[in-house]
């Protein structure tokens, strides 16, 4: 099988709007606590369950 | 009632650190591992890149156990007796790293949170000890890829082109995340040291598409679309400069070149200058014997030396391949054993398994390590607390990987102003085809951006993982 060569791959690219945000901190600040959140969602939801305990 | 724990890595440790805390002082908690320091594993990767050092991310773990009251075992254990010998209590036996001496620790209960063997012998060349290629399993692995890196950057500063390999050793690899982590970190690396002109880096992988990680890839709504995550991979590839092999099982490794083999069943060679390749994992090797003193261990494991669980493990087509074959409690037959973390042997792979025409088996095994591993930990420990004190042979406490979900960051650069780490969750980590057709996870928290956020999450993780692990005042809060 072939060695893709990246410099030769069509594949979806940022643009400029997209490669700044990533590195803007206002825009960087606020999508920590946006992904914080997220992530708090999900490990509520994924820390186990109490089954019925054996009578 | 004693409770041993086989294993201080994130699994172990959270089980230990959880039973302690809610167990009465009546009950003894013991910890048995070979190691003296702990290892936030995650962070290896900085440790590869030069970015941290070894006490960066390990700490010695005695004093720790101490203060909370743990006993500890700095020893290896060979054999396990669930239901004691001849009538006797329950126990396993144990070698001392210092003495080389073996001695026996009665217990009621058994944990077995081994952690993975590091299988290098299965590629010839491959890893670190009398190979040819870097690791960033253990920190030492990680210390000694970092000092490798630099020799390579100051020959390419003299003006020499390098080929610089990352990936999987072999078809049946897992943690694939880590090395797209690695892969990704090194880009930075080489670019903020002024060589990245220099290096083609290449990334190897036993994935059959980018963005797989050993979970089937994900599907991400974004932009009024549902995207694949291969869509995503393939564009950091692309917009970082990084050339990629997919499907590969590495045959031979020697000190230039690398030998693999693809799902088309093409066998081609690859010179390289640098190569941090993973090694498949197996069980750490135990035996198990019953009371009469027979040994049972190829019951209680499957092949690749996993202790088996409440899993439904019947050999099935991945068009049947079901979540609920995913284990719940992680009690082995034995009621009074349990195998959590990497030591649990799953049912399955996650992702679609491929062979190559020659046949060569060619598919990720399921990632279990990481906020999986903690949360198994956790749930054992409370089933162990309640069995202990209601002397019930039942747990109490389920986690099915079917059930969970998972955050994950991959460090794609280390730099507080230019880093950035690509921010995951999916939900659950077993995909659910029925529950969410087409995608098998749920497209509200099944999640992916990248950015410097991530970076500032990562490092955010790091100290507070850390700061838990040490059972420093409040730990108990932060979550797995």
């Amino acid at each position: 099988m072939k060695i893709y060569e990246a410099k030769n791959y069509l594949a979806a690219r940022p643009n400029r709007t997209t490669l700044f945000l990533r590195s803007f901190l206002p825009w960087q600040m606020i999508r920590f606590i946006l992904i914080n959140i997220r992530m708090t969602v999900m490990i509520a939801k994924s820390h186990g369950r109490q089954v019925e305990k054996e009578k | 009632m004693k409770i041993v724990i086989i294993g201080a890595g994130i699994s172990g440790h959270t089980a230990a650190l959880v039973l302690r805390q809610k167990l009465s002082k009546e009950h003894d908690v013991i910890v048995v591992s070979p190691n003296k320091m702990w290892n936030w594993i995650p962070s290896n990767i900085w440790v590869g890149v030069g970015q941290m050092s070894s006490s960066d991310v390990t700490f010695e773990i005695a004093p720790i156990y101490k203060k909370q009251g743990i006993i500890f075992h700095q020893a290896k254990c060979t054999e396990i007796y669930p239901e004691g010998l001849n009538q006797s209590k329950p126990f396993i036996k144990v070698q001392s790293t210092s003495s080389d001496q073996f001695y026996d620790i009665e217990c009621d209960y058994i944990v077995n949170a081994t952690g993975p063997k590091l299988n290098f012998a299965a590629t010839p060349g491959l890893g670190p000890h009398g190979g040819h290629t870097q690791s960033v399993c253990t920190v030492e692995h990680a210390v000694k890829t970092s000092a490798a890196l630099d020799i390579l950057v100051e020959e390419m500063k003299r003006g020499h082109n390098k080929t610089l390999v990352v990936g999987t050793g072999h078809g049946m690899c897992t943690c694939e995340g880590a090395a797209f982590e690695y892969i990704f970190n090194l880009e930075f690396e080489l670019r903020r040291r002024g060589v990245r002109d220099k290096a083609r880096i290449i990334f190897l992988t036993n994935e059959a598409e980018l963005g797989d990680f050993g979970v089937g890839g994900l599907n991400l709504e974004m932009g009024g679309f549902i995207t694949p995550s291969k869509t995503l991979a393939e564009s950091l590839f692309v917009e970082r400069g990084v050339d990629w092999i997919l499907g590969a099982h590495v045959h031979k490794i020697d000190e230039k070149t690398l030998e693999y083999e693809t799902l088309d069943g093409e066998r081609s060679t690859l010179s390289y200058d640098f190569a941090m390749l993973l090694p498949p994992f197996t069980g750490v090797p135990l035996k198990v014997f019953d009371q009469s003193g027979v040994d049972v261990s190829t019951q209680i494991f499957n092949a690749g030396g996993f202790m088996k669980v409440d899993a439904d493990y019947t050999v099935k087509t991945y068009e049947n391949w079901l979540p609920e074959d995913w284990p719940k409690t992680y009690q082995t037959r034995f009621k009074n054993m349990f195998a959590i973390g990497i030591a649990f042997a799953p049912p399955h792979q996650i992702s679609k398994p491929m062979k190559s025409k020659n046949g060569t088996v060619i598919a990720p095994a399921p990632p279990r390590t990481g906020m999986p591993s903690a949360i198994m930990g956790r749930t054992v420990a409370q089933s162990i607390v309640d069995m202990v004190n209601t002397d019930s042979k039942q747990p109490t406490y389920q986690s099915s990987m079917a059930d969970l979900g998972a955050a994950c960051v991959a460090s794609a650069g280390f730099s507080m102003l230019n880093g950035s780490a690509v921010s995951m969750t999916m939900y659950p980590i077993v995909p659910d085809f029925k529950k969410y057709p087409g995608v098998g996870r749920s497209l509200t928290h099944t999640t992916g951006e990248i950015g410097l956020s991530g970076h500032w999450i990562k490092k955010l993780l790091h100290y507070a993982f850390i700061y838990k692990a040490k059972a420093l005042p409040f730990w108990w809060i932060i979550p797995e």
